[in-house]
């Protein structure tokens, strides 16, 4: 294993729209409670009970980064992620417009574009998260567990489909 | 600030007289630990006889889920008579209704 | 800071506007949330005002610690004089509204007179402006929440809001926020109704700072892993409150037929375990939410089942629910449980009153005292579940006289309906009792009968006193912050230290509903939560404010002590059946019928009772009619109201 292949894996199934990942996102970063200068946003469909965070994907071909006509933007490999520097950034906010995932986001209260940094690899929303809608893992397995879950699926699809086979046999 | 850093309040204290795998009796005059089969679905009360459908929060965590109703009914119904009939009694000794 | 969020008065009448920053005297002296609503209602409101009138003061808050690292501060509190009970109205919510409204500059609102026309609120960072509510007016409580995101093009607004109830003047009407965060108990919605406000929405994106922001972040680690290590927690997040339920109908102690009973029978449809089932059914197997920055996550998500509102969304139900539409009317159907919850949810009424006075109507109806004609020939019996949602409905719109009638609340609804059927009305001040039966736990009695807003399992219940804990441990969590050395028993069935055990609790709701936090995080449901000692930390690390343990039991006996003053103030006294600290005769002459061996037969003797209220009140420093001592005034700094400090 790769000791920098770590990465951030939600899965918003899990997830009970508590936003406490929101709030010790910015006092981690901030010092204070602020939904809005947090890099993490649960986004709600309430009357669906459908609750979503939404953070950096830390993406290998980088819109942000790609996009970036300062060249502010890097990928640390050492933390597998994908930073900025403010001595470089002129605030621009391409990286803001370009970003598909809407992660990178404005602070208006520092006039700063911000992002996840893993905290400098503690994340502190996996760190709170007590039902582990968020988990920090090993990139190479990100999957297994949806593929657990599928093989699952298919062979309770396949033992119905024999049982109804016996049955109208 | 009141308190030393390493000092436990009373709550967190009291974490550590947790038991795991047993209910309480649901009989107020009981109130005995019971401790059901893992993963069993029922359990009855040695001290009082009651007995009680079971349902695991978890497989540490047991919770007695409701009665069972046929038998725990029945033993409430006897104990009313009995609560009744003893009433009467003692009112007809003091001579009243 | 959380310490630099503001007061805003608004009047609804002229327009006006105001804001004041909240001293540092006033939050030592209450802290915030419901403590220092108390003490604005007691301020700005006149003695005999009129609950449905512009006089009456509409106060909304959020706790000291609302929106910090302190784990679920999430609490919204509203205050007014009750049109339910003509004493004090308080309901409490958890949801998003209040971090919200502290984010957006504010944790308290103290809103009077009455708009012209249909009207909302809108505070944004800061600004506060009336809106009109020409086109939300009459729409569902969820409907109107959405319709405020269309018309202000932004879905992170959060509103605290009436439904058609609070809009009919429901005198149980709530204010609710998200899909069921309610905020229920003495018609806060009702009052809100009659200010012509049909909501109140926030978007803040103002920082509240963290005084320690470092140590603040890992003691909240801590916190959190005392509360989620707590069986009870885990329990409460698996089946959510409904567990509640389940162990107490087991027992014995859940109301059945309104008071006939006290255990519904063969209850297996409506049990937690099959409420769950049908959460995951419908679901999947996260069903479970949480309110912010609550890791207990004891709300369910659920859609209706089966009947005429299939696949309608809706969450809970909390096992209040279940005693209304479940075994207070007699049902034993998931459904009608899981209907009842979704037409109270939406309409904005309390789910606990609207059960309970359906239950009520229903022994009235079986014992002659209301007839077929005033029901327009429903037929009101216990079991009739289409019955009951018939009459959420007609309560709600106050259609047909018996609809009317009811919608008016227990005590004046018992004055049109005649005859004896006051006998049967299960209320305390005039609001009704939640579906609990306390015949065989007088300590429960005794918090009831005392609670500062009627029948209420809220304000001072000791539920630990039910899990048999050895004296030892009941000494240890009750000799804190301030010593006891009288009697504890570890019998819940017991008189002795019963007292002590109300008033302790008493203390410990006020100062966590103070703060801010849940009352799931303290102890109500499990003696291993967080209290007194824990708190002077989260205060000083979110806050900066040092208070010890016993200065904070002080600000709460100080707000008690203050709702005890509005009650006295509009009417209350000892033994009126009416407005007193008096159980229902029901509970001294009818001996518990069902349940566990040694429920049955129980009943509150009478001359111990009246022995425990005068211990309670002795406790409290209250003489004994309960009105204050001038030496429990003073000693409190409470010589002196009302005192205008804000």
């Amino acid at each position: 294993m790769q000791s920098n292949s770590k990465v951030l894996l939600i899965n918003h199934e899990k997830c009970t729209g508590c936003r406490l990942c929101e709030q010790v996102c910015a006092v981690r970063h901030h010092g204070a409670s602020n939904p809005s200068r947090s890099r993490i946003r649960v986004m709600k469909w309430e009357m669906e009970g459908l609750y979503v965070p939404v953070s950096c994907q830390q993406c290998q071909d980088a819109p942000c980064l790609n996009g970036c006509p300062v060249s502010a933007i890097s990928r640390n490999e050492a933390l597998n992620r994908v930073e900025v520097d403010y001595d470089l950034c002129i605030g621009c906010r391409t990286c803001v417009s370009v970003c598909p995932f809407g992660a990178m986001h404005y602070n208006a209260i520092d006039r700063q574009v911000a992002k996840c940094d893993l905290c400098e690899g503690d994340p502190q929303c996996v760190r709170f998260c007590d039902v582990k809608a968020i988990e920090y893992t090993d990139g190479g397995d990100v999957s297994i567990e949806k593929k657990r879950a599928a093989a699952l699926r298919l062979s309770t699809v396949k033992k119905q489909a024999m049982a109804l086979e016996q049955h109208t046999a | 600030m009141a308190r030393e850093e390493n000092q436990l309040t009373g709550a967190e204290s009291l974490q550590q007289t947790r038991t795991f795998g047993k209910v309480r009796c649901h009989n107020p005059s009981c109130m005995e630990r019971i401790v059901p089969e893992p993963g069993a679905d029922h359990a009855k009360c040695a001290t009082c006889g009651m007995e009680f459908r079971i349902f695991w929060v978890n497989p540490k965590l047991p919770r007695i889920r409701g009665p069972v109703w046929d038998v725990n009914r029945k033993i409430a119904q006897d104990r009313f008579k009995e609560v009744t009939e003893a009433k009467l009694k003692a009112a007809e000794k003091k001579g009243g209704k | 800071m959380a310490l630099d969020r503001k007061i805003a008065y608004i009047n609804l009448t002229t327009g006006d506007i105001e804001i004041k920053p909240i001293p540092m005297e006033v939050r030592k002296k209450f802290l915030g949330g419901r403590g220092l609503d108390a003490y604005l209602l007691y301020n700005h409101t006149k003695k005999g005002c009129d609950p449905l009138g512009p006089d009456n003061a509409l106060i909304i808050s959020g706790g000291i610690l609302c929106a910090t690292l302190a784990s679920a501060t999430a609490r919204t509190h509203v205050m007014a004089k009750s049109p339910l009970t003509g004493l004090l109205g308080s309901c409490n919510m958890g949801g998003f509204f209040a971090p919200e409204m502290a984010w957006a500059g504010f944790h308290h609102l103290v809103i009077k007179g009455k708009a012209k026309k249909p009207s909302y609120i809108y505070i944004n960072n800061g600004n506060i402006e009336i809106r009109d509510a020409a086109n939300i007016w009459g729409k569902t409580v969820t409907d109107t929440q959405w319709a405020i995101h269309d018309e202000l093009n932004d879905k992170e607004v959060k509103s605290l809001v009436i439904g058609p109830a609070g809009e009919n003047l429901v005198a149980f009407a709530n204010v609710m926020t998200g899909v069921k965060n309610a905020g229920g108990r003495t018609g806060m919605g009702a009052v809100m109704g009659s200010k012509n406000l049909k909501a109140v929405s926030c978007r803040g994106t103002m920082d509240v700072k963290i005084a320690h922001p470092v140590e603040a972040l890992e003691y909240n680690k801590k916190f959190i892993e005392q509360i989620t290590g707590a069986k009870v927690s885990q329990t409460q997040g698996t089946l959510g409150t409904p567990f509640i339920w389940g162990a107490t109908n087991s027992w014995g102690g859940v109301r059945t037929e309104n008071f006939r009973y006290n255990q519904l029978e063969y209850a297996d449809d409506i049990e937690p375990e099959r409420i769950d089932e049908i959460a995951t059914e419908t679901m999947g197997p996260y069903h479970m939410a949480g309110c912010f920055g609550c890791q207990v996550h004891c709300r369910a998500q659920y859609k209706i089942p089966s009947g005429k509102y299939k696949g309608k969304y809706d969450e809970g139900p909390e096992y209040t629910s279940q005693g209304a539409f479940g075994a207070e009317v007699g049902c034993r159907s998931a459904e009608t449980v899981l209907a009842g919850n979704h037409l109270v949810d939406q309409f904005g009424m309390d789910n606990l009153e609207t059960g309970s006075i359906i239950s009520w109507a229903m022994e009235c109806f079986e014992e002659g005292l209301i007839t077929k004609d005033q029901t327009d020939g429903i037929d009101l019996r216990f079991g009739n579940d289409e019955a009951v949602l018939e009459m959420i409905e007609r309560i709600c719109y106050r259609k047909g006289w018996l609809g009317d009638v009811l919608a008016k609340g227990g005590i004046p609804a018992s004055k049109d309906i005649g005859k004896n059927s006051f006998d049967y009305l299960i209320q305390v001040k005039g609001m009704n009792n939640l579906h609990s039966d306390e015949r065989a736990t007088p300590a429960l009695a005794l918090n009831i009968a005392t609670s500062s807003r009627g029948s209420d399992h809220l304000r001072s219940r000791p539920a630990i006193d039910l899990y048999h804990l050895p004296e030892k441990v009941l000494r240890k969590i009750y000799s804190t912050p301030v010593p006891y050395d009288g009697p504890l028993s570890s019998e819940h069935t017991e008189y002795v230290g019963k007292p002590w055990q109300v008033f302790w609790q008493e203390n410990c709701y006020m100062a966590v509903d103070s703060l801010g936090i849940c009352k799931y995080h303290t102890t109500f449901l499990g003696a291993t939560l967080p209290n007194f000692e824990n708190w002077p930390k989260v205060l000083y690390l979110n806050t900066g404010i040092e208070m010890t343990p016993e200065e904070i039991w002080q600000v709460a006996r100080r707000n008690n002590m203050i709702e005890r003053m509005f009650n006295l103030r509009e009417g209350a006294t000892r033994n009126d059946p009416e407005k007193g600290d008096v159980l229902n005769h029901r509970y001294h002459d009818e001996p518990c019928k069902r349940g566990a061996i040694d429920v049955i037969g129980r009943y509150i003797i009478k001359e111990k009772f009246d022995k425990m209220v005068d211990e309670f009140y002795e406790h409290k420093g209250l003489d004994k009619n309960g009105i204050p001592k001038k030496s429990t005034l003073k000693e409190l700094g409470l010589e002196n109201e009302p005192s205008h400090l804000l």
